[in-house]
Protein backbone atom coordinates (compact mmCIF):
# COMPACT_ATOMS: atom_id res chain seq x y z
CA UNK A 1 0.00 0.00 0.00
CA UNK A 2 1.12 3.36 -0.62
CA UNK A 3 1.94 6.22 1.88
CA UNK A 4 -1.06 8.39 2.61
CA UNK A 5 -0.52 12.19 2.89
CA UNK A 6 -1.99 15.37 3.91
CA UNK A 7 -1.03 18.65 2.87
CA UNK A 8 1.62 19.05 5.41
CA UNK A 9 3.21 16.55 3.87
CA UNK A 10 4.17 14.22 6.47
CA UNK A 11 3.74 10.94 6.49
CA UNK A 12 0.98 8.65 8.15
CA UNK A 13 3.92 7.22 9.23
CA UNK A 14 4.99 10.51 10.55
CA UNK A 15 1.77 11.81 11.88
CA UNK A 16 0.48 8.78 13.61
CA UNK A 17 4.11 9.06 15.31
CA UNK A 18 2.80 12.63 16.13
CA UNK A 19 -0.33 12.14 17.76
CA UNK A 20 0.76 9.45 19.65
CA UNK A 21 3.26 11.94 21.17
CA UNK A 22 0.84 14.06 21.88
CA UNK A 23 -1.64 11.95 23.57
CA UNK A 24 0.59 11.15 26.45
CA UNK A 25 1.12 15.09 26.77
CA UNK A 26 -1.64 15.12 29.83
CA UNK A 27 0.29 12.41 31.71
CA UNK A 28 3.11 15.39 32.00
CA UNK A 29 0.45 17.55 33.45
CA UNK A 30 1.02 21.45 33.12
CA UNK A 31 -0.47 21.07 29.94
CA UNK A 32 -0.78 25.24 30.00
CA UNK A 33 -3.31 26.77 27.52
CA UNK A 34 -4.81 23.44 25.91
CA UNK A 35 -8.25 25.06 25.73
CA UNK A 36 -10.79 22.66 27.92
CA UNK A 37 -13.03 21.52 25.55
CA UNK A 38 -10.23 21.14 22.61
CA UNK A 39 -11.82 24.42 21.01
CA UNK A 40 -8.03 25.55 20.21
CA UNK A 41 -4.25 24.58 21.60
CA UNK A 42 -3.33 27.80 22.10
CA UNK A 43 -3.50 31.37 20.95
CA UNK A 44 -0.39 32.86 19.06
CA UNK A 45 -0.55 36.52 17.61
CA UNK A 46 2.46 37.50 15.09
CA UNK A 47 2.95 40.71 14.08
CA UNK A 48 4.72 41.63 10.94
CA UNK A 49 4.14 39.59 7.77
CA UNK A 50 7.58 39.62 6.24
CA UNK A 51 9.64 36.67 5.58
CA UNK A 52 9.95 36.00 9.40
CA UNK A 53 5.71 36.28 10.36
CA UNK A 54 4.04 35.03 7.63
CA UNK A 55 6.74 31.81 7.63
CA UNK A 56 6.03 31.84 11.92
CA UNK A 57 2.27 31.86 11.08
CA UNK A 58 2.35 29.20 8.32
CA UNK A 59 4.69 26.73 10.28
CA UNK A 60 2.94 27.44 13.75
CA UNK A 61 -0.17 25.81 11.80
CA UNK A 62 1.49 23.14 10.16
CA UNK A 63 2.83 22.03 13.52
CA UNK A 64 -0.54 22.28 14.91
CA UNK A 65 -3.46 23.12 13.16
CA UNK A 66 -4.89 23.66 16.57
CA UNK A 67 -3.49 26.74 17.45
CA UNK A 68 -5.40 30.01 17.03
CA UNK A 69 -2.81 31.59 14.91
CA UNK A 70 -3.76 35.58 13.89
CA UNK A 71 -1.33 37.55 11.58
CA UNK A 72 -1.60 41.42 12.01
CA UNK A 73 0.19 42.99 9.11
CA UNK A 74 -1.02 46.15 7.71
CA UNK A 75 -0.04 46.23 3.66
CA UNK A 76 -2.59 43.59 1.65
CA UNK A 77 0.30 43.24 -0.35
CA UNK A 78 3.74 42.94 1.28
CA UNK A 79 7.28 43.76 -1.77
CA UNK A 80 10.66 42.15 -0.28
CA UNK A 81 13.75 43.70 -0.45
CA UNK A 82 14.72 40.99 -1.80
CA UNK A 83 15.34 41.27 -5.47
CA UNK A 84 13.97 45.08 -5.19
CA UNK A 85 17.30 45.52 -6.26
CA UNK A 86 16.36 43.75 -10.00
CA UNK A 87 13.78 46.01 -10.10
CA UNK A 88 16.18 49.17 -9.99
CA UNK A 89 18.08 47.90 -12.19
CA UNK A 90 15.21 47.19 -14.94
CA UNK A 91 15.13 43.63 -14.47
CA UNK A 92 11.92 43.04 -13.10
CA UNK A 93 8.32 44.74 -12.23
CA UNK A 94 7.18 45.96 -9.12
CA UNK A 95 4.68 43.22 -9.29
CA UNK A 96 7.06 40.23 -9.29
CA UNK A 97 8.04 41.09 -5.97
CA UNK A 98 4.88 41.65 -4.94
CA UNK A 99 3.03 38.71 -2.28
CA UNK A 100 0.00 38.20 -0.47
CA UNK A 101 -2.00 36.27 1.84
CA UNK A 102 -4.23 33.89 0.33
CA UNK A 103 -2.17 31.07 1.11
CA UNK A 104 -2.05 31.56 4.71
CA UNK A 105 -5.55 32.59 5.13
CA UNK A 106 -7.16 30.39 2.85
CA UNK A 107 -4.96 26.99 2.95
CA UNK A 108 -3.74 27.54 6.31
CA UNK A 109 -6.33 28.84 8.32
CA UNK A 110 -4.71 31.98 9.61
CA UNK A 111 -6.48 34.97 10.83
CA UNK A 112 -4.93 37.60 8.62
CA UNK A 113 -6.13 40.85 10.44
CA UNK A 114 -4.48 44.11 7.96
CA UNK A 115 -4.10 46.87 10.99
CA UNK A 116 -0.74 48.17 12.64
CA UNK A 117 0.00 46.48 15.95
CA UNK A 118 0.27 49.61 17.71
CA UNK A 119 0.80 48.63 21.72
CA UNK A 120 1.31 45.28 23.34
CA UNK A 121 0.50 44.83 27.01
CA UNK A 122 3.12 42.22 28.07
CA UNK A 123 1.56 41.72 31.50
CA UNK A 124 -1.69 41.21 30.05
CA UNK A 125 -0.49 39.11 26.99
CA UNK A 126 -2.37 41.78 24.97
CA UNK A 127 -1.86 43.14 21.59
CA UNK A 128 -3.70 46.40 20.58
CA UNK A 129 -4.65 47.17 16.97
CA UNK A 130 -5.15 50.44 15.16
CA UNK A 131 -8.18 49.09 13.98
CA UNK A 132 -8.97 49.74 17.99
CA UNK A 133 -9.56 45.53 18.43
CA UNK A 134 -7.21 43.77 20.84
CA UNK A 135 -6.31 40.70 20.91
CA UNK A 136 -4.90 38.24 23.67
CA UNK A 137 -2.62 35.76 22.81
CA UNK A 138 -0.47 33.22 24.64
CA UNK A 139 2.29 33.29 22.81
CA UNK A 140 3.78 36.67 20.46
CA UNK A 141 5.48 36.52 18.10
CA UNK A 142 7.03 40.03 16.58
CA UNK A 143 8.83 40.43 13.19
CA UNK A 144 8.60 43.82 13.10
CA UNK A 145 11.86 44.29 10.25
CA UNK A 146 13.45 47.66 10.79
CA UNK A 147 12.79 51.33 11.06
CA UNK A 148 15.15 54.38 10.34
CA UNK A 149 16.67 56.01 12.78
CA UNK A 150 15.46 59.56 11.79
CA UNK A 151 18.11 62.15 12.02
CA UNK A 152 21.08 59.71 13.59
CA UNK A 153 22.36 61.11 10.48
CA UNK A 154 22.26 64.42 10.27
CA UNK A 155 19.50 66.02 8.00
CA UNK A 156 17.99 63.12 7.42
CA UNK A 157 14.52 62.77 8.30
CA UNK A 158 11.10 61.71 6.96
CA UNK A 159 10.89 64.66 4.51
CA UNK A 160 14.70 64.46 3.10
CA UNK A 161 13.70 61.00 2.33
CA UNK A 162 11.37 62.12 -0.09
CA UNK A 163 14.19 63.50 -1.95
CA UNK A 164 16.47 61.11 -1.03
CA UNK A 165 15.26 57.67 -0.72
CA UNK A 166 16.27 55.11 1.39
CA UNK A 167 14.52 52.37 -0.36
CA UNK A 168 15.51 50.13 2.59
CA UNK A 169 11.86 49.04 3.10
CA UNK A 170 10.83 48.31 -0.49
CA UNK A 171 7.73 49.37 -1.82
CA UNK A 172 6.61 53.28 -2.54
CA UNK A 173 10.53 54.13 -1.75
CA UNK A 174 11.67 51.96 -4.23
CA UNK A 175 9.43 53.08 -7.02
CA UNK A 176 10.64 56.84 -6.03
CA UNK A 177 14.36 55.78 -6.63
CA UNK A 178 13.28 53.79 -9.90
CA UNK A 179 12.07 57.09 -11.12
CA UNK A 180 14.75 59.14 -10.29
CA UNK A 181 17.06 56.92 -11.81
CA UNK A 182 14.88 56.93 -15.12
CA UNK A 183 14.60 60.76 -15.00
CA UNK A 184 18.46 61.27 -14.30
CA UNK A 185 20.46 62.88 -17.50
CA UNK A 186 23.16 60.91 -19.19
CA UNK A 187 26.34 61.72 -17.51
CA UNK A 188 24.74 61.83 -13.65
CA UNK A 189 26.33 60.38 -10.47
CA UNK A 190 24.36 57.95 -8.24
CA UNK A 191 25.60 58.90 -4.42
CA UNK A 192 24.89 55.97 -2.80
CA UNK A 193 25.28 56.48 1.48
CA UNK A 194 26.04 52.91 3.72
CA UNK A 195 25.42 52.58 6.73
CA UNK A 196 27.88 50.85 9.50
CA UNK A 197 27.12 47.54 10.76
CA UNK A 198 24.51 46.06 11.68
CA UNK A 199 21.91 46.75 9.20
CA UNK A 200 19.22 45.19 7.15
CA UNK A 201 20.99 43.07 4.11
CA UNK A 202 24.50 43.20 4.67
CA UNK A 203 25.06 43.02 0.82
CA UNK A 204 21.97 44.81 0.08
CA UNK A 205 23.94 48.40 -0.36
CA UNK A 206 26.74 46.54 -2.64
CA UNK A 207 24.23 44.73 -5.39
CA UNK A 208 22.10 47.35 -5.32
CA UNK A 209 25.12 49.27 -7.11
CA UNK A 210 25.52 46.95 -9.21
CA UNK A 211 22.35 46.47 -10.63
CA UNK A 212 22.22 50.27 -11.08
CA UNK A 213 25.14 50.62 -12.90
CA UNK A 214 23.83 47.63 -15.20
CA UNK A 215 21.18 50.26 -15.90
CA UNK A 216 23.59 52.87 -16.50
CA UNK A 217 25.34 50.85 -18.75
CA UNK A 218 22.36 50.36 -21.03
CA UNK A 219 20.92 53.34 -21.08
CA UNK A 220 23.11 55.81 -19.32
CA UNK A 221 26.74 55.33 -20.81
CA UNK A 222 28.33 58.16 -19.42
CA UNK A 223 26.48 58.06 -15.97
CA UNK A 224 28.20 56.54 -12.47
CA UNK A 225 27.64 55.05 -9.27
CA UNK A 226 29.59 56.88 -5.87
CA UNK A 227 29.20 54.63 -2.95
CA UNK A 228 30.12 56.26 0.43
CA UNK A 229 31.07 54.30 3.02
CA UNK A 230 30.67 54.40 6.91
CA UNK A 231 32.80 51.34 6.94
CA UNK A 232 36.11 49.86 5.37
CA UNK A 233 35.06 46.02 4.91
CA UNK A 234 31.61 44.93 3.53
CA UNK A 235 29.96 41.26 2.80
CA UNK A 236 31.36 39.26 -0.29
CA UNK A 237 33.46 42.63 -0.40
CA UNK A 238 36.75 40.45 -3.24
CA UNK A 239 33.74 38.79 -5.30
CA UNK A 240 31.87 42.16 -5.44
CA UNK A 241 35.34 44.55 -6.11
CA UNK A 242 36.35 41.63 -8.69
CA UNK A 243 32.48 41.54 -10.54
CA UNK A 244 32.48 45.31 -10.85
CA UNK A 245 36.01 45.58 -12.72
CA UNK A 246 34.66 42.28 -14.63
CA UNK A 247 31.19 43.47 -15.85
CA UNK A 248 31.80 47.71 -15.28
CA UNK A 249 35.47 48.72 -15.00
CA UNK A 250 35.41 51.94 -13.06
CA UNK A 251 31.56 52.68 -13.68
CA UNK A 252 31.31 52.26 -9.72
CA UNK A 253 33.37 53.85 -7.20
CA UNK A 254 33.85 52.71 -3.77
CA UNK A 255 35.31 54.97 -0.78
CA UNK A 256 35.05 53.37 2.66
CA UNK A 257 35.74 54.74 5.99
CA UNK A 258 39.41 55.33 6.15
CA UNK A 259 39.27 57.42 2.54
CA UNK A 260 36.80 59.72 4.32
CA UNK A 261 33.59 57.49 3.06
CA UNK A 262 31.60 58.07 6.28
CA UNK A 263 28.84 60.38 5.61
CA UNK A 264 27.94 62.99 8.39
CA UNK A 265 25.68 65.10 7.25
CA UNK A 266 22.56 65.05 4.40
CA UNK A 267 21.28 68.28 2.33
CA UNK A 268 18.66 66.04 0.27
CA UNK A 269 17.08 69.33 -1.13
CA UNK A 270 20.30 70.28 -2.77
CA UNK A 271 21.64 66.35 -3.50
CA UNK A 272 24.60 67.24 -1.35
CA UNK A 273 26.62 65.07 1.64
CA UNK A 274 29.45 65.75 3.50
CA UNK A 275 31.47 63.38 5.12
CA UNK A 276 33.71 62.97 8.41
CA UNK A 277 36.83 65.36 7.04
CA UNK A 278 34.24 67.85 5.12
CA UNK A 279 34.39 66.56 1.72
CA UNK A 280 31.09 67.48 -0.03
CA UNK A 281 29.45 65.59 -3.03
CA UNK A 282 26.89 66.59 -5.06
CA UNK A 283 24.72 63.46 -6.31
CA UNK A 284 22.27 63.93 -9.00
CA UNK A 285 20.36 60.96 -7.64
CA UNK A 286 21.16 60.25 -4.10
CA UNK A 287 19.92 57.57 -2.36
CA UNK A 288 20.47 57.04 1.34
CA UNK A 289 21.29 53.91 3.49
CA UNK A 290 20.77 54.98 7.03
CA UNK A 291 21.28 53.96 10.62
CA UNK A 292 18.48 51.04 11.40
CA UNK A 293 16.81 49.71 14.48
CA UNK A 294 13.71 47.01 14.98
CA UNK A 295 10.65 47.99 14.05
CA UNK A 296 8.97 50.28 16.49
CA UNK A 297 6.63 47.88 17.94
CA UNK A 298 9.36 45.68 19.52
CA UNK A 299 9.90 49.05 21.91
CA UNK A 300 6.50 49.44 22.58
CA UNK A 301 6.62 45.32 23.76
CA UNK A 302 9.74 46.15 25.97
CA UNK A 303 12.19 43.99 23.89
CA UNK A 304 14.66 46.28 22.65
CA UNK A 305 17.66 46.92 24.65
CA UNK A 306 20.07 50.15 24.36
CA UNK A 307 21.23 49.42 21.12
CA UNK A 308 17.96 49.54 19.05
CA UNK A 309 17.49 45.85 18.78
CA UNK A 310 16.03 43.31 20.21
CA UNK A 311 18.13 40.43 22.66
CA UNK A 312 17.13 36.63 22.28
CA UNK A 313 17.39 33.47 24.09
CA UNK A 314 19.24 31.80 21.25
CA UNK A 315 17.98 28.73 21.73
CA UNK A 316 14.11 29.76 20.94
CA UNK A 317 14.28 33.48 20.12
CA UNK A 318 12.36 34.25 23.28
CA UNK A 319 13.28 37.72 24.47
CA UNK A 320 15.76 37.69 26.81
CA UNK A 321 13.61 40.77 28.87
CA UNK A 322 9.87 40.05 28.43
CA UNK A 323 8.53 36.09 28.56
CA UNK A 324 5.92 34.55 25.85
CA UNK A 325 7.67 36.96 23.41
CA UNK A 326 9.40 35.86 20.34
CA UNK A 327 11.37 38.16 17.85
CA UNK A 328 12.25 36.90 14.35
CA UNK A 329 13.97 38.26 11.91
CA UNK A 330 15.81 41.84 11.57
CA UNK A 331 14.74 43.31 14.48
CA UNK A 332 16.01 40.41 16.41
CA UNK A 333 20.11 40.05 18.01
CA UNK A 334 21.25 36.86 16.35
CA UNK A 335 25.18 37.25 15.08
CA UNK A 336 26.67 36.05 13.55
CA UNK A 337 23.37 34.99 11.43
CA UNK A 338 22.89 37.79 9.21
CA UNK A 339 19.85 39.91 8.89
CA UNK A 340 18.49 38.57 5.93
CA UNK A 341 15.36 37.29 4.75
CA UNK A 342 16.57 33.74 4.43
CA UNK A 343 17.71 34.15 8.17
CA UNK A 344 14.09 35.64 9.25
CA UNK A 345 12.69 32.56 7.40
CA UNK A 346 14.40 29.95 9.17
CA UNK A 347 14.49 31.74 12.53
CA UNK A 348 10.38 31.77 12.09
CA UNK A 349 10.63 28.20 11.69
CA UNK A 350 11.95 27.37 14.89
CA UNK A 351 10.30 29.61 16.97
CA UNK A 352 6.85 27.91 15.23
CA UNK A 353 8.26 25.05 16.30
CA UNK A 354 9.26 25.88 19.55
CA UNK A 355 5.99 27.86 20.78
CA UNK A 356 3.90 24.43 19.27
CA UNK A 357 6.48 22.39 21.69
CA UNK A 358 5.84 24.96 24.51
CA UNK A 359 2.12 24.95 24.47
CA UNK A 360 2.04 21.13 24.94
CA UNK A 361 4.77 21.84 27.13
CA UNK A 362 7.02 19.59 25.59
CA UNK A 363 10.73 20.71 25.29
CA UNK A 364 11.42 22.48 21.82
CA UNK A 365 13.24 20.51 19.21
CA UNK A 366 16.90 21.94 19.00
CA UNK A 367 18.47 24.41 16.44
CA UNK A 368 18.91 24.55 13.23
CA UNK A 369 19.12 27.20 10.90
CA UNK A 370 20.85 27.61 7.60
CA UNK A 371 21.43 31.09 5.78
CA UNK A 372 22.20 31.49 1.83
CA UNK A 373 22.42 34.86 0.30
CA UNK A 374 22.63 35.78 -3.37
CA UNK A 375 23.70 38.79 -4.52
CA UNK A 376 23.58 39.80 -8.60
CA UNK A 377 26.04 42.07 -10.11
CA UNK A 378 25.09 41.73 -13.24
CA UNK A 379 21.73 39.70 -14.54
CA UNK A 380 23.61 36.32 -15.50
CA UNK A 381 26.75 36.89 -12.82
CA UNK A 382 25.59 36.15 -9.41
CA UNK A 383 27.32 35.02 -6.03
CA UNK A 384 26.32 33.94 -2.69
CA UNK A 385 27.75 33.35 1.06
CA UNK A 386 26.13 30.53 2.52
CA UNK A 387 26.56 29.93 6.84
CA UNK A 388 24.75 26.86 8.81
CA UNK A 389 24.43 27.45 12.60
CA UNK A 390 23.66 25.43 15.44
CA UNK A 391 24.02 26.15 19.36
CA UNK A 392 27.42 26.03 20.43
CA UNK A 393 28.20 26.54 24.48
CA UNK A 394 24.82 28.85 24.30
CA UNK A 395 25.20 31.05 21.56
CA UNK A 396 24.46 30.83 18.14
CA UNK A 397 27.95 29.86 16.20
CA UNK A 398 28.44 28.89 12.49
CA UNK A 399 29.02 25.21 11.60
CA UNK A 400 32.99 24.89 11.30
CA UNK A 401 33.93 23.86 7.46
CA UNK A 402 30.74 24.44 6.37
CA UNK A 403 29.01 27.95 4.56
CA UNK A 404 31.61 30.40 3.17
CA UNK A 405 31.85 32.48 -0.15
CA UNK A 406 31.66 31.53 -4.00
CA UNK A 407 34.96 30.58 -5.16
CA UNK A 408 37.13 33.90 -5.99
CA UNK A 409 38.03 32.11 -9.42
CA UNK A 410 35.29 30.33 -10.48
CA UNK A 411 34.73 30.29 -14.19
CA UNK A 412 31.76 32.93 -15.50
CA UNK A 413 29.96 29.44 -15.98
CA UNK A 414 29.54 29.49 -12.19
CA UNK A 415 28.73 32.95 -11.92
CA UNK A 416 26.05 32.49 -14.89
CA UNK A 417 24.78 29.23 -12.75
CA UNK A 418 24.76 31.40 -9.37
CA UNK A 419 22.62 33.94 -11.09
CA UNK A 420 20.09 31.45 -12.36
CA UNK A 421 19.45 29.40 -8.71
CA UNK A 422 19.38 33.00 -7.07
CA UNK A 423 15.96 33.35 -8.78
CA UNK A 424 15.25 29.64 -8.09
CA UNK A 425 15.92 30.69 -4.38
CA UNK A 426 13.89 33.79 -4.63
CA UNK A 427 10.70 31.71 -5.86
CA UNK A 428 10.85 28.85 -3.30
CA UNK A 429 11.43 31.26 -0.16
CA UNK A 430 8.69 33.02 -1.47
CA UNK A 431 6.83 30.03 -1.68
CA UNK A 432 7.38 29.16 1.37
CA UNK A 433 6.85 32.41 2.95
CA UNK A 434 3.25 33.71 1.34
CA UNK A 435 2.84 30.58 -1.36
CA UNK A 436 3.40 32.70 -4.37
CA UNK A 437 6.12 32.27 -6.76
CA UNK A 438 6.48 34.82 -8.89
CA UNK A 439 8.20 33.73 -11.77
CA UNK A 440 11.03 35.00 -13.66
CA UNK A 441 10.59 38.59 -15.05
CA UNK B 1 14.76 11.32 19.73
CA UNK B 2 18.01 10.77 21.77
CA UNK B 3 18.26 14.43 22.70
CA UNK B 4 14.92 14.99 22.99
CA UNK B 5 14.81 12.02 25.27
CA UNK B 6 17.51 13.30 27.41
CA UNK B 7 15.34 16.75 27.78
CA UNK B 8 12.23 15.29 29.16
CA UNK B 9 11.33 15.61 32.51
CA UNK B 10 12.19 13.26 34.59
CA UNK B 11 8.15 13.37 35.77
CA UNK B 12 7.06 12.69 32.07
CA UNK B 13 9.42 9.67 32.11
CA UNK B 14 8.50 8.38 34.85
CA UNK B 15 4.44 8.66 33.80
CA UNK B 16 5.86 6.90 30.51
CA UNK B 17 7.67 4.34 32.10
CA UNK B 18 4.78 3.28 34.48
CA UNK B 19 2.33 3.70 31.72
CA UNK B 20 4.12 1.07 30.37
CA UNK B 21 4.62 2.72 26.90
CA UNK B 22 7.47 2.70 24.98
CA UNK B 23 8.54 6.72 23.34
CA UNK B 24 6.63 5.81 19.98
CA UNK B 25 9.77 7.22 18.27
CA UNK B 26 12.56 5.25 19.49
CA UNK B 27 13.28 3.46 16.20
CA UNK B 28 14.08 6.67 14.91
CA UNK B 29 17.10 8.76 15.53
CA UNK B 30 15.38 12.07 15.06
CA UNK B 31 11.38 13.01 15.80
CA UNK B 32 9.30 14.20 13.35
CA UNK B 33 9.14 17.93 14.99
CA UNK B 34 12.83 17.55 15.09
CA UNK B 35 13.11 16.38 11.43
CA UNK B 36 10.50 19.39 10.56
CA UNK B 37 13.66 21.81 12.27
CA UNK B 38 16.26 20.09 10.53
CA UNK B 39 14.57 20.32 6.90
CA UNK B 40 13.62 23.58 7.41
CA UNK B 41 16.10 25.14 5.67
CA UNK B 42 15.82 23.12 2.75
CA UNK B 43 12.62 24.73 1.45
CA UNK B 44 14.20 27.92 0.95
CA UNK B 45 15.05 26.88 -1.87
CA UNK B 46 13.82 23.56 -3.08
CA UNK B 47 10.08 25.06 -2.07
CA UNK B 48 7.93 23.95 1.14
CA UNK B 49 8.36 20.61 1.99
CA UNK B 50 11.00 20.05 -1.01
CA UNK B 51 8.23 20.08 -3.54
CA UNK B 52 9.08 22.79 -5.69
CA UNK B 53 10.93 21.81 -9.18
CA UNK B 54 12.30 24.77 -11.28
CA UNK B 55 16.15 25.39 -11.88
CA UNK B 56 16.39 23.95 -8.76
CA UNK B 57 15.15 20.44 -8.57
CA UNK B 58 12.03 19.55 -5.99
CA UNK B 59 13.43 16.82 -3.58
CA UNK B 60 10.06 15.00 -2.34
CA UNK B 61 9.28 11.96 -3.16
CA UNK B 62 13.38 11.02 -4.45
CA UNK B 63 14.20 7.63 -3.47
CA UNK B 64 15.98 7.76 0.14
CA UNK B 65 19.31 5.93 -1.26
CA UNK B 66 19.42 8.75 -4.24
CA UNK B 67 19.33 12.06 -2.09
CA UNK B 68 21.34 10.20 1.03
CA UNK B 69 24.41 9.42 -1.91
CA UNK B 70 24.02 12.57 -3.42
CA UNK B 71 23.69 14.59 0.32
CA UNK B 72 26.83 12.68 1.71
CA UNK B 73 28.25 13.04 -2.24
CA UNK B 74 28.10 16.85 -1.64
CA UNK B 75 29.87 17.07 1.52
CA UNK B 76 32.49 14.54 1.33
CA UNK B 77 33.18 14.59 -2.03
CA UNK B 78 34.15 17.17 -4.84
CA UNK B 79 30.81 17.23 -6.84
CA UNK B 80 31.47 18.72 -10.86
CA UNK B 81 29.41 22.01 -10.93
CA UNK B 82 28.22 22.05 -7.03
CA UNK B 83 27.74 25.68 -6.37
CA UNK B 84 25.98 26.04 -3.14
CA UNK B 85 24.92 22.11 -1.91
CA UNK B 86 28.34 21.18 -0.76
CA UNK B 87 28.96 24.64 1.68
CA UNK B 88 24.90 23.56 2.84
CA UNK B 89 25.68 20.07 3.44
CA UNK B 90 29.34 20.34 5.50
CA UNK B 91 26.87 21.88 8.29
CA UNK B 92 25.08 18.41 8.77
CA UNK B 93 26.74 15.02 10.57
CA UNK B 94 26.32 12.05 8.11
CA UNK B 95 23.64 10.87 10.53
CA UNK B 96 21.36 14.22 9.67
CA UNK B 97 21.98 14.43 6.21
CA UNK B 98 20.61 10.15 5.95
CA UNK B 99 17.68 11.20 7.65
CA UNK B 100 16.93 14.21 6.05
CA UNK B 101 17.02 12.15 3.13
CA UNK B 102 14.86 9.55 4.19
CA UNK B 103 12.54 12.79 5.74
CA UNK B 104 12.05 14.34 1.75
CA UNK B 105 12.00 10.80 0.30
CA UNK B 106 8.91 9.66 2.28
CA UNK B 107 6.78 13.20 1.13
CA UNK B 108 4.52 12.68 -1.90
CA UNK B 109 6.00 14.92 -4.53
CA UNK B 110 2.94 17.00 -5.31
Amino acid sequence: MSQQHNHSGLTRRQLMKALGAASLLPLAGGVGSFAIGGQHAGRVVVVGGGFGGATAAKYLKRANPAIEVTLVEPAETFYTCPFSNLYLGGLRGLDKIAHGYDELRDRYGVRVVHAMAEDVDAEAHRVTLSSGESLDYDRLVLSPGIDIRWNALEGYDEAAARKAPHAWKAGPQTELLRGQLEAMEDGGTVVMVAPENPFRCPPGPYERASLIAHYLSQHKPRSKVLILDAKDNFSKQGLFTAGWERLYGDRIEWVGLSNDGRVTRVDADRLEVETEFGTRHQADVLNVIPPQKAGWIADRAGVTDDSGWVPVKPETFESQRVEDIYVVGDASVAAPMPKSGFCANAQAKVVAAAIAASLESRPAPDAYWSNTCYSLIGPEYGISVAGVYRIQDGHIAEVEGAGGLSPADAPDSTRALEAQYAVGWYNAICQDTWGTTPGTA
Amino acid sequence: MKRVFHRMSAGLMGALLLAGVTPALADDAFSPAQLEVMAGGCANCHGTDGRLSGNVPAIAGRPAELLASRLLAFKHESVPDTTIMDRIARGFTDEELTALAQHFADIYPK
